[in-house]
């Protein structure tokens, strides 16, 4: 067994050359120095966001750092002090509540999109559905968004009680835990069929029919200012922008439309 | 393609494994080589983390370090530190959930080494602190390597706690882990891969060095 060789010393020593200079150096930072809002928006919008905040960027100067999370873990982290100017809920209750306890400015909670959610079926599947009463039937599996807490897994149930057919196919559903699993669920062929929101449905794998709005109560989806941001003014321009003219048509392209 | 989430992971998971190796080394010993009131209890609650859901220690440490929170209300009026949602927050995460990792084998490494040997070194005039550098480290080397690289590692994919309690900010708190969470969840496929690849990379070639330098002797 050898001592310490000169090697192994030397290996040390260039980890420690490559790494030390790291941890002292400032952090080439995107939120670091330029003027900047931070967006925390649902999951869901990701897309949406980032093409919009592109365009807010090279008309406004500032840069625009999108933090995406599940809508419950954001409002959690707002009540916490995190440190964001715009909160984009999936469901307009968190901002309400958010708002009462004053975490949010009250007037500037705006709605950006009505959520709609469609009957999916897997391409392939054997599986044909005409409306919701036709889950009643069969034996396969039905994958919704978990009605305790995602958005559209509470519209999903209320739909399925509507249509009256809750109590026969309950015990055949499996829930996501947001609706993009739930999508997953359905592309990978786990459940053939599901409801989902009209937002992720526009996948190769599925195919896919609207259900009536009267059928649930209405999926809306809020942002608000927070109240400890720093930069007031252009967060509130920036969720004026995402319902102006310019950002409607891409959020009406990703699904996200706003109530008539 | 931005390089942040690699920087901050590497920064974060060192600072985060010098802390665990610090107090790991004490607790470690003390647990080893002494007997005291409530030692059960210490052990029970330094390896909670390794048995409690990540997001729930997160919701914890988020509570106790937010600016409402007992430490964290201190830590902000007296010091001047913020933690949540800044890189010490995702520090603060990977300390505490690779803790465990290091006083587990650590502690095992220090009984390992007898009492009759450290007896003689005392009988021979050595100081505690000579038995320990002298007899004690040298001998117990090999298992606090072998911990110390599980920390790091451990560290370095630290996820759901530092989504709590530091949060997904890109450019100020977005690891490596939480990067490719974010990729994924979005339907962002092609960086989702790409940080897959750089994570992989960087974790193999760490725990290669390591695996080598754990044949040298102390």
């Amino acid at each position: 067994m050898q001592r310490i060789s000169l090697t192994s010393i030397s290996i040390l020593f260039f980890l420690a050359a490559a790494v030390l200079p790291l941890l002292f150096s400032t952090v080439p930072s995107l939120a670091g120095d330029k003027k900047h809002i931070t967006v925390a928006g649902a999951a869901d919008l990701a897309f949406a966001l980032k093409e919009i905040a592109a365009e807010f960027e090279k008309e406004t100067g500032y840069k625009v750092v999108l933090s995406m999370g599940s809508t419950g873990m954001l409002a959690k982290q707002i009540e916490h002090g995190a440190p964001f100017d715009i909160f984009f809920s999936a469901d307009k209750g968190y901002v309400d509540r958010l708002a009462a306890k004053g975490l949010v400015l009250k007037d500037t909670v705006e709605i950006y999109a009505r959520g709609r959610i469609v009957l999916a079926t897997r391409k392939g599947s054997g599986v044909s559905l005409k409306g919701l009463r036709d889950l009643s039937g069969g034996s396969f599996r039905i994958a919704i968004a978990n009605p305790d807490h995602a958005p559209y897994g509470i519209a999903a149930m209320e739909a399925l009680k509507s249509a009256g057919v809750w109590e026969q196919m309950k015990s055949r559903l499996v829930y996501g835990e947001n609706i993009r699993q739930a999508l997953q669920y359905i592309q990978a062929g786990n459940a053939p069929a599901g409801i989902i929101a009209l937002s992720v449905a526009n996948v190769p794998e599925i195919d896919y029919s609207v259900i009536p709005a009267e059928l649930h109560r209405p999926i809306d989806q809020a942002a608000a200012v927070v109240a400890t941001s720093k930069e007031e003014r252009i967060a509130r321009d920036f969720i004026k922008y995402v319902n102006g003219p310019k950002g409607t048509p891409v959020m009406e392209k990703y699904g996200f439309t706003l109530p008539e | 393609m931005d390089l942040f989430p690699l920087y901050i992971t590497v920064k974060v998971s060192l600072i985060a494994t010098a802390c665990t190796i610090t107090v790991g080394l004490v607790l470690a010993w003390v647990m080893a080589k002494r007997a005291f009131w409530g030692k059960g209890l210490l052990d029970a609650l330094i390896m909670q983390p390794l048995v409690i859901p990540p997001t729930v220690l997160g919701y914890y440490l988020l509570v106790a370090f937010g600016s409402s929170g007992p430490v964290g209300n201190f830590l902000e009026e007296t010091l001047g530190i913020e933690v949540v949602f800044t890189w010490k927050g995702a520090v603060v995460a990977a300390f505490i959930s690779s803790l465990p990792l290091f006083v587990k084998p650590a502690r095992a490494a220090f009984e390992g080494v007898g009492a009759d040997i450290e007896n003689a070194a005392r009988l021979l005039g050595k100081t505690e602190f000579e038995v320990i550098r002298t007899v004690t480290l040298p001998l117990a080397w090999r298992g606090l390597l072998a911990g110390a690289v599980m920390a790091f590692a451990r560290a370095t994919g630290e996820f759901g706690a530092t989504l709590m309690i530091a949060g997904n900010i890109p450019g100020l708190t977005q690891t490596l882990p939480i990067a490719i969470y974010d990729a994924v969840q979005s339907g962002d496929y092609a960086t989702a891969n790409t940080l897959v690849g750089i994570i992989t990379l960087f974790s193999f070639s760490v725990l290669y060095v390591a695996g080598r330098f754990s044949r040298v002797r102390f």
